[in-house]
């Protein structure tokens, strides 16, 4: 409002009902500075998106899809590789907590998070340099034990930091359970070859066929300014039955998969057994069908429902010819001049969970003829290496909840927490990795903070529109018997980003500029159109909500405006009775009423 | 002479009636024990926009009031803030008399906390805190919050409006008042508020925080 080029009387000039003065042009809107209306406050917050929460690495996931949906890879590459060493890996062979824990699956389809990962792992992977740029060298030496995810991820980790990283490993090449544990049809040994190149590009030694205990001692870990024991679980458990040891034809799973990857591969015959319900076996039997199986039996005492395997991965068993023998006990392994001839079994009642609770059913025993057998129930830690006083009960390696064993050395992975996903042993190689560098600078170990993980309800749902998942492509199932070909397929560009665009990024302001177009009082600025670049303008203001309303993240929150100090606006515009045209006003009534009262 | 000026402030349509029954309940209950009162609705803020801020006026003397065509409390000594964030909108103590005003907020945070906000702590002599929402009582409560009351955007002012006077958020406060000034007795406050359990919570639930300037030091 405007008062140019208006005559407005002397008389007029006075403060209207003691309320505001009149407005001018040159001071215009700061005569009536609303912000005194306010309640709340709506404040920027960035909580954390739940997939990122999900991932036991840390992953910024939210941050590199952001990315990808501006098609800007590079900078998103180099945003997964804060975390992750290798996410072409990953990309292939992680379980995806984060997509479980995907607020869009609660509203139609989870994010193929993994997907996007893969493609822009294999995207830097393509790149003729690496995006990681390292810290100052610096003359501390570091040993990490063990090339699996957990020691190449916190060797990673330090090399940033410009340690001298030297890995040993005791298989001839290196990759511990990436290597041994992923059959070529799930990850190719060209990609994890690629990845490992890359990280001796970092400085990373890598010393195969060094054991712990063997080749290097305990003592000798202690010469390094530190160390970090990421040894894994590389021991096959027995099935402690009858027949067990026949020498010709009683394998073990990991044992299976590792020999095949390093190098040593089996021949195995038309019928076999692979005992077990984890993903191992179901790898197990996957790689068996592919050297020539005709009759792969999975066999374990579970429904299949309750194995432990992945449904996916199960689905896998039947979908490439596995025969799933549920609820079957193996009591016995029958033999013949010391080769495997068969096995006996027995039915057991559905709903057990451990061996425990199996409870046989009598009258169902029965004879298989099989070729071979695969035992796949689990592995656990070799430690003879490993002093005593730093073994707990469960055969695992004793640390504190930051990693440390014995002064300076650390450990991780799955010799500590006991069988994991890839992810969660790199997470705690990060974290270990973060820790020793710590230590060796003389910091204060920091404890977790337990972040604010937005729920679906805290979103806007009404800006997001339906749409469906991009799909995964697989090889067709006949092209992939008798091959190795790598079985899942990669996203294209436009699919990527096609996936990408379906992110919510939940809790976490991406700059839609919604609450700067919808605040009806003008009161939310920006400098320019990014995250971070939003505030509010505290004395216009009136709380009204429609910013938090409409933020489609839930990154904007209502703060009880009594938190802030700031943000004070004092109307002086009241209590003017005793001054100005009411003033007078004022004195001139208080002559009447003196006349009437007296 | 007894003379006292009480003024009430709020915001506009979400916690208009709060502030009236305040001021009117305290008028009433004076009159009652035969002094002269004045109870006076302020028009001039415009009251019907949500949130703004809304004065409400009574005056209590033991001689005949002579402002009688003047609504507006010049010299109040003794401020009611219906909801806490008040504190920082208005220099609701410009005019009291030095050392002489009594503040009284609905909020659950400490004086201690709140004294900070004060636009001029020279004017209080004393600052009262009671948490009139939790000690009100609850089935008058109609939202959950201050916040998503003031998100009624359909400005239906009386609509959930109650015959009674001196029930919900107003009645604690009304004890509060009582309480801390001592201008109204609580048997007077019991023939005109409606809910006179809560005004007894609110007697009971003021934490005051004097003024430390004026608290004499012992020689």
């Amino acid at each position: 409002m405007s008062t140019k080029g208006t005559h407005i009387p002397e008389h007029l000039k006075v403060p209207f009902a003691g309320v505001t003065p009149a407005p001018r042009q040159e001071t215009g809107q700061t005569l009536f500075p609303t912000g005194n209306w306010r309640t709340v406050r709506p404040v920027y917050r960035d909580k954390k998106p739940p997939c990122n929460h999900a991932c036991p690495a840390g992953e910024r996931i939210q941050g590199y899809l952001d990315l990808v949906k501006d098609k800007k890879y590079l900078e998103a590459y180099a945003l997964i590789k804060e975390d992750m060493p290798f996410p072409t890996i990953t990309g292939r062979v992680c379980y995806h907590p984060c997509e479980t824990a995907c607020n869009r699956g609660d509203y139609d389809d989870a994010i193929g998070i993994h997907c996007v990962e893969r493609f822009l792992g294999d995207y830097g992977l393509s790149l003729p340099n690496d995006v990681v740029k390292l810290k100052a060298a610096r003359p501390e030496r570091v040993a990490v034990i063990g090339s699996g995810p957990a020691g190449m991820s916190a060797a990673y980790q330090l090399a940033r930091e410009g340690y001298q990283v030297t890995i040993f490993e005791g298989q001839p090449k290196p990759g511990g359970l990436l290597r041994g544990g992923m059959p070529e049809f799930v990850l190719p040994e060209e990609i994890l070859d690629k990845e490992i190149d890359r990280l001796k590009a970092l400085g990373i030694k890598f010393e195969c066929n060094k054991w712990l205990g063997k080749d290097i001692t305990w003592d000798d870990l202690k010469s390094y300014d530190a160390a970090f024991l990421g040894v894994g679980l590389i021991k096959c458990r027995k099935l402690n039955v009858p027949g067990e040891d026949t020498p010709n034809g009683v394998r073990y799973g990991q044992d299976f998969l590792t020999d095949e990857a390093q190098g040593r591969p089996h021949s195995i015959g038309k019928r076999v057994a692979v005992i077990g319900g984890g993903n191992t076996a179901v790898d197990v039997v996957r790689l068996a069908r592919r050297k020539g199986g005709e009759l792969v039996m999975f066999i374990c005492f579970e429904s299949e429902v309750d194995a432990p395997a992945l449904p996916e991965e199960k689905h896998l068993v039947h979908e490439e010819g596995g025969t799933v023998m549920d609820n079957t006990v193996v009591k016995e392994i029958l033999s013949e001049g010391g080769k495997v001839t068969g096995i006996r079994i027995v039915k057991c009642k559905p709903g057990a969970k451990i061996p425990s609770e199996i409870e046989e059913i009598p009258g169902t025993e029965d004879t298989i003829a099989v070729d071979d057998v695969i035992v796949s129930i689990g592995q656990y830690a070799d430690l003879s290496a490993i002093p005593e006083q730093f073994r707990t009960e469960r055969g695992l390696i004793k640390a504190d909840q930051y990693g440390r064993v014995d002064g300076n050395i650390f450990a991780a992975g799955d010799a500590v927490q006991g069988a994991g996903m890839v992810v969660q042993a790199v997470g705690a190689g990060h974290k270990a990795a973060t820790n020793i560098h710590h230590a060796l600078n003389g910091h204060v170990f920091p404890d977790p903070v337990e972040p604010d993980v937005i729920k679906i309800d805290r979103l806007n749902l009404n800006y997001f529109r339906h749409f469906p998942r991009v799909p995964q492509r697989q090889v067709p199932l006949a092209e992939r018997m008798g091959s190795y070909v790598e079985v899942n397929l990669a996203y294209n560009e436009d699919e990527a980003v096609a996936e990408a665009n379906r992110c919510f990024s939940c809790g976490t302001c991406n700059a839609c500029d919604n609450c700067y177009i919808f605040c009806p009082d003008v009161s939310i600025m920006r400098t320019e159109r990014r995250n971070g670049s939003y505030f509010v303008r505290t004395d216009y203001c009136k709380g009204c909500g429609v910013c938090i309303k409409e933020c489609p993240t839930g990154c904007l929150e209502a703060v009880p405006e009594l938190e802030f100090t700031d943000g004070v606006i004092r109307m002086e515009t009241a209590f003017a009775t005793e001054i100005g045209a009411h003033g007078r006003q004022r004195e001139e009534l208080f002559e009447v009423i003196g006349e009437v009262l007296d | 002479m007894f003379y006292h000026e009480i003024t009430v402030w709020t915001r506009g349509i979400i916690m208009d009636k709060e502030a009236r029954d305040v001021a009117n309940s305290l008028a009433q209950a004076a009159r009652l024990e035969g002094r002269y009162t004045q109870f006076i609705s302020d028009y001039v803020d415009a009251p019907d926009r949500t949130n703004c801020l809304i004065r409400k006026y009574a005056r209590i003397s033991d001689e005949d009031i002579k402002f009688r065509f003047i609504y507006e409390n010049a010299h109040p000594d003794i401020v009611v803030l219906i909801e806490e964030t008040l504190i920082k909108a208005v220099n609701f103590t410009r005019n009291t008399p030095p050392g002489e005003g009594v503040v009284v907020i609905n909020t659950h945070r400490s004086p201690e906390y709140i004294w900070r906000f004060l636009p001029d702590p020279s004017k209080v002599k004393k600052l009262v805190c009671v948490d009139a929402t939790t000690l009100a009582s609850q089935s008058w409560i109609y939202e959950e919050s201050l916040y998503e009351l003031s998100q009624d955007r359909m400005s239906t002012e009386g609509s959930a409006e109650r015959k009674q006077i001196g029930i919900g958020v107003a009645a604690p406060l009304i004890g509060a008042v009582a309480a801390a000034t001592g201008i109204v007795k609580l048997d007077s406050l019991e023939k005109v508020v409606g809910d006179f359990d809560a005004v007894k919570r609110g007697v009971e639930g003021i934490v005051v925080k004097e003024n430390p300037a004026l608290v004499a030091v012992p020689a």
